[in-house]
């Protein structure tokens, strides 16, 4: 049974692969998620060192905003996967409860377009604990039926393989700017620039680079921005951290 | 699936072990030498352990490869190159044994390895003409008879068990299946243990690239 499934959801993904003429990839289980679990966007968020958060696939705008929210924030059914290693599951983001969890991120993720959220772990090798998720939104609300939550699990750990094999890949087969793990150029920038703006602001503030990102969070939250947005200004130098007690003006 | 053409499994081994022994010479102790053959087989394959030591193992084949066939026994590997190593030998005399034929680039060792089949040497000292060096140094330790068996899984070879005795002629049909059977089971074990350490090696590799981009990303925003 879960040997088919299995099978099922790999030839889809080869599928996906052959149709974009690459070799099979993360980005592969976010486009092939989208139609086999009905939703409208998808994404995989792995986990790094001391809580940093990586998007390694996004399969629209709606969904790297949704990544990024919870980056920004720090809630979100993708932390709550990495923290409990379960799998974190709202068919209706408008409920109580969901507001309850999640105060920040749930109603500015129904201002993005989402109505529904799903977050799924996949772990590394043999290790004991989640090292991301796999995550989608629908549009409307509506749970995931109980066969979409089977091909969901066996494409998270599908995400798993796949950005470990990619690994494998010599550079020259991968793409100009690309991150690790199959990361696309695009993610891989915007993520190099949230960095590169902690370091920036931590020289700013002359603070730890811990409470430079956190500052830069803030910033991003306060002003209802995304986060990647107000690294890129810093970036840029159109925005500099230079006051200690508030916040910047741009 | 296709059924499969030979089985691997340690079930199958045990199984046409435990079936009498053919040769005469073979077993007072069978019943002894059954359960270490087993007991062998098992630790030979179960190899995804934190500890994994490639030199322990392969000390495992050696010496117990000795003990149940009767000869001085020594394994080589293949190297990423494909280049024949030494690995492991029970005896001294088994370690010069390969290590000449390695030098020399012939021997039966070469010869299995290549061809990927069993060799038999049923008297060392009528190869002398094809394997000189080989042949003497074999005279010399005393070691008249040589049997090298592949290291094989599918279409791959990884090494050659070789064993050596002290008397001439060719190991028996039931001797043959252990020895052969043993070195099945190592390669298994082997294949396996290095497939799970390199997608341990893939997975670190992976969280290395994630974490030291953030690091390096950071340093370079702190000194813009």
């Amino acid at each position: 049974m879960t040997d088919s499934i299995s099978a099922r959801v790999w030839a889809y993904l080869a599928e996906s692969a052959a149709g974009r003429g690459a070799d099979m990839a993360v980005a592969d289980v976010c486009a092939t998620a989208v139609w086999m679990l009905a939703v409208s966007g998808s994404w995989v968020t792995a986990g790094g060192l001391a809580g940093s958060r990586h998007f390694m696939c996004v399969s629209d705008q709606v969904s790297e905003q949704l990544a990024e929210l919870q980056l920004t924030l720090g809630e979100g059914p993708c932390e709550d996967v990495l923290r409990s290693d379960s799998p974190v599951l709202v068919p209706d983001l408008a409920v109580a409860e969901a507001n309850v969890k999640w105060p920040a991120f749930a109603p500015q993720a129904r201002m993005a377009g989402a109505a529904a959220i799903f977050a799924l772990p996949f772990r590394l090798g043999r290790a004991a604990v989640s090292a991301g998720a796999l995550a989608a939104y629908r549009n409307a609300p509506g749970p995931l039926s109980e066969s979409e939550l089977r091909d969901g699990l066996v494409l998270a750990e599908a995400a798993a393989s796949l950005l470990v094999s990619s690994q494998q890949q010599p550079h020259a087969a991968q793409a100009a700017g690309s991150g690790p793990g199959g990361q696309s150029p695009a993610l891989a920038l915007r993520r190099s620039q949230i960095d590169q703006a902690t370091g920036m602001v931590s020289e700013q503030l002359a603070i730890s680079l811990a409470d430079a990102f956190a500052r830069l969070r803030d910033y991003a939250a306060a002003h209802h921005r995304s986060l990647s947005e107000v690294a890129r200004e810093v970036v840029a130098r159109r925005l500099t951290f230079t006051d200690d007690q508030g916040m910047p003006a741009l | 699936m296709t059924a499969p053409t030979r089985d691997f499994g340690v079930s199958a081994v045990t199984r046409r072990v435990v079936s009498p022994p053919r040769s005469a010479k073979a077993h007072e102790g069978t019943q002894m030498s059954e359960d270490l053959l087993c007991e062998t087989l098992v630790e030979l394959v179960d190899t995804v352990v934190a500890d994994f030591d490639v030199v322990d193992f392969l000390h495992v084949l050696v010496t117990r490869s000795a003990e149940l066939l009767e000869a001085a026994a020594g394994a080589v590997l293949a190297d990423r190159r494909g280049a024949l190593r030494l690995a492991a030998a029970s005896t001294e005399g088994a370690r010069l044994l390969q290590s000449v034929q390695l030098d020399t680039a012939q021997g039966p060792c070469l010869d299995c390895f290549r061809a990927c089949r069993p060799i038999a040497v049923p008297d060392i000292a009528a190869a002398e003409r094809i394997w000189p060096r080989f042949a003497r140094a074999a005279q010399q330790l005393e070691l008249h008879s040589g049997q090298s068996f592949p290291m094989r899984l599918r279409d791959q070879v990884i090494g050659v068990l070789n064993l050596f005795r002290p008397g001439r002629g060719c190991l028996s049909l039931a001797e043959l299946r252990v020895g052969q059977r043993l070195a099945d089971a190592a390669t298994i074990g082997l294949m396996h243990q290095r497939s799970v350490s390199s997608s341990e090696m893939l997975i670190e590799q992976l969280q290395t690239a994630l974490n030291s981009r953030v690091l390096i990303e950071q340093a370079k925003g702190k000194l813009a």
